[in-house]
């Protein structure tokens, strides 16, 4: 094909040079996000111990369940990103900047809505719960886009159907089995999906070099 | 300096040419946020009517679903106009339209579920939406690297924390009250006058 110029000076071989860029930048994004998806697995785990918790042993702490178990999820989500980021081949993007920028910002936001309403004894509203869900669902959605990453839309779908089944089912028996599901096993299994295909690409990586 | 050359072959050139294409490409986001500052007045402004209509008008429960319409409708069609007039938009100014893109499905779907299970007027309801603003400016504002857009996600969270702690329903109101004319209207203002001001600083260097 020959190589055109466009009104504004770009020709066809720097649109070229500008697409591969950008899907190199899409795809080192979604080996970010599997990099970091242990953080998934381990908030799953920190869901389901709160929850076991809350439920199997009421009388020994019950009430501190979630806050213990939430701030020990804080803390070895911190420790964990410090010792990631003190590795050697530890680099990011553009765009794995903007896809931290998001589940940072929605680290933040949840944090605070979640100490709000647990301080303020307002955690058993149904419309608290399902906002738990609206807000997971936005990050992942918001990734999604920016990674043009199916599976994660899905995953975003998931969390949303969850929060207005929360509405719909109007039931605490329904929650609470919305919840175990969405914040244990959802989060579990995307983030297992994402580890699982980050180890493939890093062999690739190994062929090449 | 000399154009040294690191092990994986990147020149410092080549550094100083992609800290320029991604300080062009966060401007650009900027400017396509600035340009649409008059949505965020928008709905400032909506959101001030529809609790007007529901104090002082009769039909109350049709006030947010008429006035979220309307809305919906005048964003669609005044932004649609404003695509066709073919600004260029760079991949980070995507983000920033996906980021509220997202943001309207999900208080879309959260309101829907809310009103038709009778859920509306709770605090947890009330504090829910104040945080997705503000996570939706908090987002855009850690993409652009945006310091006012930060502080406007700051006053929606502030607000949101503030619904928890103030449950009457005076009190919800005025809070959201506060939260939409900062958070919104003002951010709104400031962004077009950025862009006002750019369109003017470009005229004078044509001229």
């Amino acid at each position: 094909m020959a190589e055109f110029e466009q009104e504004d000076g770009i020709t066809r071989d720097e649109l070229v040079q500008r697409v591969a860029l950008m899907e190199a930048m899409i795809a080192e994004g979604r080996r970010y996000t599997g990099r970091n998806a242990w953080i998934f697995v381990l908030w799953g785990l920190v869901d389901l111990a709160a929850w076991a918790w809350q439920n199997y042993s009421p009388h020994f702490g019950g009430p501190w369940a979630w806050p213990i178990c939430l701030t020990a999820g804080v803390v070895l989500t911190l420790a964990g990103k410090t010792m990631q980021k003190s590795d050697k081949g530890y680099s990011r993007n553009d765009v794995c900047s903007r896809v931290m920028g998001v589940w940072g910002m929605m680290g933040l936001a949840m944090g605070i809505y979640v100490a709000s309403a647990i301080l303020t004894h307002f955690s058993w509203q149904y419309s608290y719960i399902a906002g738990l869900l609206m807000m997971l669902g936005m990050a992942h959605a918001i990734s999604a886009m920016l990674l043009r990453w199916r599976m994660q839309g899905l995953v975003a779908a998931v969390y949303w159907a969850g929060g207005v089944a929360i509405f719909v089912c109007n039931s605490g028996r329904a929650t609470n089995a919305i919840m175990l599901f969405e914040m244990g096993i959802v989060m579990m299994l995307f983030g297992l999906y994402a580890m699982g295909r980050e180890p493939r690409r890093s062999d690739v990586k190994g062929e090449r070099a | 300096m000399t154009n040294m050359e690191r092990e994986d072959g990147t020149t410092r050139d080549d550094l100083v040419q992609r800290v320029a294409l991604m300080e062009a490409m966060i401007a650009e986001g900027r400017r396509s946020t600035a340009r649409w500052g008059w949505v965020f007045v928008m709905w400032g402004l909506i959101y001030f009517a529809a609790m007007a209509w529901v104090v002082f008008l009769p039909f109350k429960e049709w006030a947010w679903p008429v006035c979220v319409a309307f809305g919906i409708v005048v964003s669609v069609v005044k932004g649609r106009a404003q695509r066709a007039n073919g600004r260029s938009e760079s991949h980070r100014s995507r983000s920033i339209e996906a980021v509220w893109q997202i943001f309207g499905v999900a208080i879309t779907l959260y309101i829907i579920g809310a009103i038709t299970s009778h859920h509306v007027n709770l605090p947890a309801y009330n504090a829910t939406i104040l945080f997705f603003v503000g996570m939706a400016h908090g987002t855009s504002a850690r993409i652009l690297r945006w310091g006012a857009q930060g502080l406007a996600a700051a006053i929606w969270w502030a607000c949101g924390i503030a619904t928890f702690f103030f449950t009457r329903q005076n009190e919800m109101i005025a809070i959201f009250l506060i939260a939409s004319f900062f958070g919104m209207i003002l951010f709104g203002v400031y962004a077009m006058w950025l862009e006002r001001r750019r369109a003017a600083g470009m005229v004078q260097a044509h001229a």
